[in-house]
């Protein structure tokens, strides 16, 4: 008796006892305060510098711009279009092609298809890989003087235009991201999968639904936390690329995207508070769509 | 926008009068350079740009030991990645940067010295006397307040490339050509045996600079060159036009893949006999010759040819490399008195013992014992009146990679383009900050 009163105030949270405070404040506050000191604080000194110019250096030297930076960026740097150009059909591939891919490749690997194990193992490969470590393998390969151009006989004064290329060359970078982006969501999915209560699916099953049917109605639905997690992951890949592109072609913005152009501004030989600017604005692209979706769905939970 | 009096007057002849020192029997400047007053102590960090196993760092590890051999103080040398090291400079020199580290004359020099981030290395310069010639300390310096911020030691100059051995089974001769008309043909000739008339790369976004630079210097003159660089004249000009409308007409006898490749595929184009001429600095040619002393002796150079008589053949780009401090290492001193020793006789006699095919700035050194490719260098150099740093030497560091280097790849990429493309450069150019 004596213990069960014990635990029931325990379980209350106004009796925790000063050891449990202790923990849990220390289990709260420091990793807030991380943040704030790694996370808040900077992305606010970006958000103040990107409104002056400054070369970096002596603090002394900044100066306020008002907005010059932004209207520099939007009507005066045509490759900020071309980035945003980037970033975007790097998006909607990812949503339309890579993800689904990797949802329906995790499906038919759940549901014990011939050969399930060998395409577990093939499209997890990549998965551990950096995209950075994707980048430089697949350079190698395709570039001039590199493994395929060698397979095909071209030497590197008849290399085959591949990164250069520009009617090929975003393509091409989709397909080697979805290389290991296809992977990384069939792990996620396929995990949420094996949760799934197999007696569902065998109720659907004697109530004559189609495979389409018990996918759409009945397993997307039970997947509903794995799948905000998928779709904020997509976005968040997409907009935040910068490691396989930086190692192809380094800061010269042959294929420019948001994250090339923050590194180049910010980061480069010449520094400019048009970098903080880029930052901003791929803050702000990368934070909307995913509140949005976010509100949504805890606006249907709610319901 | 560009306020600064830029070098120009100074920049006139600024390394003729070296080259022309230089081809004189070694001058007899007696005074030991990168001896101070005060014996200097304690170990000395230096970077090395680049990778370890390139010719160029085993040839600094060469200099830095006579350095350790002479004073006894130890040089503690990193190899750096030279692109990383020059993208993040700006916060290296502010963390805890080595002492001392090769780098680049020109703005990226001058700009970082009114920051604060370099060591003025005036007594040094001073201790070198009479080795370098007034107008390399010129170029070397300041134009802000009058002080030196680097060593100037070597110099390159940019021009056609070839291998004497592939002309040859063409029955071509660079030598001979005078003229745009003459380059155009010699590209032809060339790219009708197979091979690639005009080798170039763009994927850096800096390499055609250098293509850039030349045509517009013979077109347009020097003056009208750095005038456009510092904002003193518009991108939109018709001049600038016809600049690339001279460069297009090379497209076509380029390799197909030139956004395709860096600097390293051009050279390799050279190196693997696929292409005739190529646009570069000569500074690559320490690769050649690690490779081998056949495929050293095998590369030539002659300066770009004329396209406007009013010009001539007067300019050329020949970047000036030297040594820096930085004002916020740990050795300060420490890094002064090696970057002087770097700079004197001694310290250019053991690069050269380690196989640096660069020519050396100072007069002390002897040109006697140069080889014949390193002469001719000297031939291309000294035919030369005006001297260019380079585009992203010559211009600030925020217009030629963020703006300069994206316009010539669109240019190569669309070449119908051009007028879009200069009026946004020029725009650019407009919403840059005073500096």
């Amino acid at each position: 008796m004596k213990t069960a009163t014990a635990n029931k105030k325990v379980r209350s949270r106004r009796s925790l006892s000063r050891n449990d405070r202790f923990t849990l404040a220390a289990f709260i506050g420091i990793p807030t305060l991380m943040q704030i000191i790694f996370l808040w604080l900077p992305a606010l000194i970006t958000i103040a510098l990107s409104f002056t110019y400054w070369n970096g250096i002596n603090v002394s030297d900044i100066k306020w711009a008002g907005l010059a930076n932004y209207k520099n960026i939007f009507f005066g740097t045509p490759v900020f279009y071309e980035a945003l150009k980037n970033n975007l059909i790097w998006l909607l591939w990812f949503t339309f092609i890579a993800t689904p891919l990797g949802i329906l490749l995790a499906y038919q690997i759940d549901r014990k298809i011939k050969g399930h194990k060998i395409f577990e193992t093939v499209f997890y490969i990549p998965v551990v890989l950096s995209l950075a470590i994707i980048g430089i393998i697949w350079n190698f390969m395709l570039q001039p003087g590199g493994f395929v151009q060698g397979i095909m006989g071209r030497d590197i004064g008849n290399a085959v235009s591949i990164w250069g290329n520009y009617s090929i060359n975003t393509y091409v970078i989709m397909g080697v991201a979805s290389w290991r982006h296809i992977g990384y969501i069939m792990l996620l999915y396929l995990a949420g999968l094996k949760s799934v209560d197999p007696s569902l699916r065998e109720a659907a099953a004697i109530d004559g639904a189609t495979e389409w049917q018990t996918f759409r109605k009945i397993v997307l639905p039970a997947m509903r936390p794995v799948n905000i997690i998928i779709v904020v992951i997509t976005i968040i890949e997409s907009l935040r690329a910068f490691d396989l592109v930086y190692i192809i072609y380094g800061t010269s913005t042959a294929w420019p995207l948001l994250n090339i152009l923050v590194f180049q501004n910010f980061a480069g030989q010449g520094i400019s508070m048009k970098g903080a600017a880029y930052a901003v604005i791929l803050l702000v692209l990368c934070i909307g769509p995913i509140l949005l979706y976010l509100r949504n769905v805890f606006k249907e939970d709610l319901k | 926008m560009m306020s600064e009096e830029n070098n120009g007057i100074s920049r006139r002849s600024v390394l003729k009068g070296a080259a022309v020192g230089g081809l004189g029997i070694a001058a007899g400047g007696s005074l030991l350079a990168g001896c101070g007053t005060k014996k200097v102590t304690g170990d000395v960090h230096f970077t090395i740009r680049g990778n370890l196993s390139d010719a160029g760092a085993k040839i600094a590890i060469a200099a830095n030991d006579a350095y350790t051999k002479k004073t006894g103080n130890k040089v503690i040398s990193q190899a750096v990645n030279s692109d990383d090291f020059q993208n993040n400079f700006v916060q290296i020199m502010q963390g805890t940067p080595d002492d001392a580290f090769g780098w680049m004359a020109g703005w990226r020099t001058n700009a970082r010295a009114d920051a604060g981030l370099l060591a003025d290395v005036s007594d040094q310069i001073k201790a070198l006397g009479s080795a370098l010639s007034p107008a390399a300390i010129q170029g070397a310096t300041n134009p802000k307040d009058g002080k030196q911020y680097i060593i100037p030691t070597t110099y390159y100059p940019w021009g056609l490339h070839y291998r004497k051995s592939t002309m040859k089974e063409l029955g071509l001769d660079p030598e001979s050509i005078a003229t745009w008309d003459d380059l155009i043909k010699l590209c032809e000739a060339t790219q009708k045996k197979g091979l690639v008339g005009y080798a170039l790369g763009d994927k850096g976004g800096w390499e055609a600079m250098g293509t850039f630079d030349i045509i517009n210097m013979r077109l347009n003159g020097y003056q009208f060159h750095i005038d456009l660089l510092n904002g003193k004249e518009k991108w939109t000009d018709a001049k600038v036009v016809d600049v690339f409308t001279h460069m297009g007409q090379l497209i076509p006898y380029m390799n197909k893949n030139v956004l395709d490749i860096s600097w390293d595929g051009m050279r390799d184009l050279l190196l693997q006999k696929k292409c005739g001429a190529m646009m570069m600095g000569s500074w690559f040619a320490n690769d050649f010759k690690a490779k081998s002393q056949e495929d050293y002796d095998d590369l030539w150079i002659v300066p770009f040819p004329e396209i406007n008589p009013e010009h001539g053949v007067d300019s050329i780009d020949a970047p000036l490399d030297g040594i820096s401090v930085a004002a916020n290492g740990k050795n300060v001193e420490g890094g002064k008195d090696l970057a002087g020793f770097l700079g004197s006789k001694e310290g250019i006699d053991a690069a050269v013992a380690a196989g640096d095919t660069n020519i050396y700035i100072s007069s002390e050194f002897d040109t006697t014992s140069y080889d014949a490719f390193n002469k001719q260098k000297l031939a291309v150099l000294g035919a030369a009146k005006n001297i260019g740093f380079f585009l992203d030497r010559d211009t600030r560091g925020d217009f030629a990679g963020p703006v300069v280097g994206p316009a010539i790849q669109s240019f190569l990429k669309n070449p119908k383009d051009l007028n879009k493309i200069l009026e946004n450069t020029q725009k650019q150019w407009d919403a840059l900050p005073a500096l």
